[in-house]
Parts: C-alpha cells; structure tokens; sequence
C-alpha cells in the first residue's frame, strides 16, 4: 500500500515571461489560450511565436474550457506526485476553440471513461502561484449527447 | 522530384561493429566507443589515422557535454576534417549514414565512421527543455509510455487493434534475439503471444513486452567512396540507395489525425527513389521503441493496409525465412535499447545481413533492406523524427 510519506512531490511549472499569463488566468480558474490574429486560429502549448505564421504577434484569450476526450491511457506506474493515485487517467482533450492539451482526467474512472466523452476544464492548487488544470467529465452536456437521437 | 543523391552506388558501407547489450554495465560511452571503433578496425584493417570524418548519434549518457564530438574522437585518437553529432534520436543512425555520405561526397572526408555509443542505464544526463517542464512533467504522464498509450488508445478507436498480433511480433523479435549472442542476456529467453497479452499493464493499452528496455552498448560503420574500398580491397559493401527523412510532420496543425506519421511521407518516398515496391523488399528493420511503432509503419511503409497492421503481423511469418523478415536479431525490444545509440541495433543487423553474416538468423538471399528510423516523442502526437534507408548488396 502506499502510503502519504511515499508520495514524492508533484513538478511544479516555473512560468517563462510567454507563460506567465496562462499561469494567471489558471489562478483565477480561466484556462487561457494564445490566439493568432492573422491565422485567426489558437494554438498551444505557449511560445513566443505563431507556429503558422512565425509572428510574434500571439493575443491571450479565455476559453470556455470544454471540449472532447480525443483518447486517454491509464497510468500503472506513477510518476512524481502520483503514487498514491494509481490506477489514474492522462487525457489528449480537444478543446473546441481547436486545440489539443495532454492533462490528468479527474472524476472518472477506468470503467466509465470513454472517447468521444465531453469534458470540462477542473483545477488543482499546487501552491500559492500555480494553480494547475486536469479535466472532468461535463455530465450535462454527456447527458445531452446520449439523449440526442 | 528532387535527384537521388544515393542512386549511383559510389558510396557504400565496408564494415559494421557492435558491442553485447548490458545493463549497468559501468563502462562510458568513450570505453564503448573504443571497443565499437577496434571491431571497425579489425573488420577493414584499418586505423585511427585513416579515418577522417566522424558522425555521432548524442548519447544520453554524455548529452551535457556541449564538447562531446570533439572529446570522443581526441579519446579514440581520431584527427577530422569532418566532426558532428546528430540529435534526431534514434533516426541518427540512418540519418548519419546519409550525412556521411554527403560529406563524402563533397570532399570534406574520405572515410567516415558513424557512432552510435550510449549507457544511459549506467549514467543519465539528459535535461529536456521547451514544455516540458510546465506542460508534460506535472500532468502525471507515463513518458514514451503514456505518449503512445494515448495513441494506441486512439488507434483501437479508429481500427481494429489485434493484440495477438502485437504478441506475435515481440514473439518473432524475442526469437531473433535468442539466436543474436550481442542481446542483452536476461531478454535471450523464449515467449509466447499469451505471455506478451499477459505481461502487465504500464499505461493501458500499452503493457511492459510492448516496451524497450533502457541498456548500454554502441555500434558502428565505416563508409567511403565505392572506388576507395574497391582499391583498400573492402569486397563485402552494402550500397545506401535512397534516404527520406522528416521532421515535425504536420506540426501546425493543432487537431492532426495522431495515427499518421511522418513514416507515411518517408517511407513510401524511400521505396521511390530506390524503384522497388514494398513486396520487392527482402527484410524490414524498423526503429522499434515499441512493438506498436513497427506496426503503423507496416502500414504507412506499405506492407499493410491502412488500419490493418495488426492483422498483417499476425498472418505472416517473420521470421528471417519468413514472408517478410522483421528485425531479425531481435530489435531494439529484444537485444535491449542502449540509449540512443539504439537505432543502430536495427541499421547494424540489416547490414549484417546483407553481409551475409547473420549465420543462423541469415535471411536466404538478402538482396536488400529497408531501415528506419524514429526519433523523439512530440506533444500529444507519435514521433517527431521519421526517416527510412533503402541498403542493397
């Protein structure tokens, strides 16, 4: 069994000055994404550059912070921060402002996780500054999508 | 299209060298170079003082030494007038071959020699930057593992994914290894598919014989122009005829279908420069970090169809008498990873074949090869690095 003192601690982000504000907007529960003017698409994870056009011309927006579960693995061998959670769920969730991001699923399980799922954007304080985001499942919305014929 | 730059045969590869796979064996990757570079000079009866180019795969082992080519050649005693070290991971090793080559070619050396050396289980220095740290670290991701759980998960989603025939790859690898006496020791041991569907889960649907395991251990070519070798009287040459290679493949997309790769823009593209067909192809040595990665590639090299890799790994025989041979000597999962010298374990065996010095694993008359290559894991995606080598005798 493992027990509280086995548990080694979580990495905790240093933000970069591109990062900063992403790290921010997650303190105050908003999940923010770069958005590219010209492309007039958003993109992640944070650079100084648009991946499209090369510009340094990237603007901070708020998401609506749901989306869809592309796919997910269960984890069995814990990494750093985890070892008192295994069996656990890492999610690729595909944001519906078109972006994918790797983050731990909470609130589900390995029996009722599911692709196709919908989600919703959840958040973790792992200190003081960093506030981190993981996903759930958005039951509403699952509940809307199964009655739908 | 652009011009095969390998389409002639005026450079080839005289000699090969490998070292048995260990695990915490204790040696630098420098004591594991200088054991890959006597068996290079053994085989060509050639010294230090006759090679003059050089071309390393970055070792895990020593990748914080900004200094590391120039540190290895001084430790092996070799003067350049070519020296670099390639960071593509595990596509360095066919990657250099078509960097040696080139240089060559240009005049800037005449007889290169292509390192691969590394004991990251013996000594790991690696630090990775970019997102990793506030994107990758802290989300509780089982590394390479959980990378491709998430994209084997979504290829059973998009497919069909038939397990038994992932088992029947690591069952025909594993056999190629106990014939190899350079595997690691402990992985010399026989399996069954029922054994692979039932070695335990690390990051479902990824088990633990899907996986390598982290070695020591190095290989090694030396190449020059064909006319060279035929004045030294080097008689037994594997030609390098065609080379694609690809990095971040569709990067800017931020929604991209994950179960394409790169490999399906690089492999078919290296069996057109070569003007052969994927059934005119004798034996496969694909880049097997894991036993899924050979599987897409079956498809997207053409062996397979689309989505039906598995199926395809389960009909055939791979064996080295086999319909189409795969990584006979066992592969990166059966002979042990050694870092990331690893993609040679698969370039070094396709060699030896073609030599003709494969004794009981030999595939019967070896014309060619095609090799591949994958280096570094991207975000949320497959493989960053794709590249494919056709080699012919």
């Amino acid at each position: 069994m493992v027990t509280k003192t086995d548990v080694k601690p979580r990495p905790v982000p240093k933000p970069t000055p591109t990062t900063q504000e992403f790290w921010d907007g997650a303190k105050k529960g908003k999940l923010m994404l770069q958005w590219d003017p010209a492309a007039r698409k958003y993109q992640f994870w944070p650079r100084a550059n648009s991946v499209r056009t090369g510009r340094r011309n990237l603007q901070w927006k708020t998401t609506l912070g749901k989306g869809e579960l592309y796919s997910y693995t269960i984890t069995h061998v814990a990494t750093p921060g985890f070892e008192d959670k295994t069996p656990y769920i890492v999610g690729l969730i595909e944001l519906d402002e078109g972006v994918r991001m790797v983050a731990n699923m909470l609130n589900v399980t390995p029996e009722t996780v599911e692709i196709g799922m919908r989600v919703k954007v959840a958040w973790e304080k792992l200190n003081d500054d960093i506030t981190y985001f993981a996903f759930e499942p958005d039951k509403a919305a699952n509940r809307k999508k199964r009655d739908r014929p | 299209m652009a011009g095969n730059f390998l389409a002639d045969k005026d450079i080839c590869i005289v000699a090969y060298s490998e070292t048995k796979i260990e695990r915490r064996g204790g040696r630098s990757a420098y004591e594991i170079a200088a054991e890959v570079a006597e068996g290079l000079y053994r085989k060509s009866k050639l010294g230090p003082s006759d090679i003059d180019g050089v071309t390393f795969t970055v070792p895990l082992s020593e990748c914080s030494n900004p200094f590391w080519s120039g540190y290895a050649t001084e430790y092996l005693g070799i003067s350049t007038s070519w020296l670099q070290t390639t960071d593509i991971g595990g596509a360095s090793a066919i990657g250099n071959v078509a960097r040696a080559a080139m240089a060559i070619k240009s005049g800037l050396c005449e007889t290169a020699m292509i390192l691969g050396v590394d004991a990251p289980s013996t000594q790991w220095r690696a630090y990775y930057g970019s997102y990793r740290n506030e994107f990758w670290d802290p989300v509780g991701i089982q590394g390479p593992p959980g990378a491709f759980g998430l994209l084997m998960n979504r290829y059973e989603h998009q497919y069909d994914l038939d397990f038994e025939g992932l088992g029947a790859l690591a069952v025909a690898q594993r056999n190629g290894a106990i014939k190899n006496p350079n595997a690691y020791e402990s992985l010399r041991k026989k399996i069954t598919v029922q054994d692979y569907i039932n070695s335990r889960q690390v990051s479902t649907p990824l088990r633990l014989l899907d996986s390598v395991m982290w070695c020591d251990g190095g290989n090694g070519l030396l190449m020059m122009k064909t006319s060279r070798a035929k004045k030294l009287g080097l008689g037994n040459r594997v030609y390098p005829i065609s080379y694609a290679e690809i990095s971040n493949f569709d990067c800017a997309n931020q929604t991209p279908d994950i179960t394409a790769t790169g490999h399906s823009i690089t492999g078919p593209k290296a069996l057109r420069q070569a003007k052969l067909k994927a059934k005119d192809i004798d034996m496969f040595h694909p880049y097997d970090d894991f036993l899924f990665a050979v599987m897409l590639k079956t498809e997207q090299c053409g062996f397979a169809k689309k989505g039906q890799g598995s199926q395809f790994l389960r009909d055939m025989d791979l064996g080295p008498k086999g319909d189409l041979p795969i990584n006979t000597g066992g592969g990166q999962i059966s002979c042990g990873q050694p870092g990331l010298a690893g993609g040679g374990i698969n370039l070094t065996e396709a060699v030896r074949q073609l030599m003709g010095e494969a004794k009981g694993r030999q595939v019967p008359n070896a014309r060619n090869a095609l090799v591949t290559g994958i280096g570094v894991i991207p975000y949320g995606r497959n493989w960053g690095s794709a590249n494919a080598m056709v080699l012919v005798n």
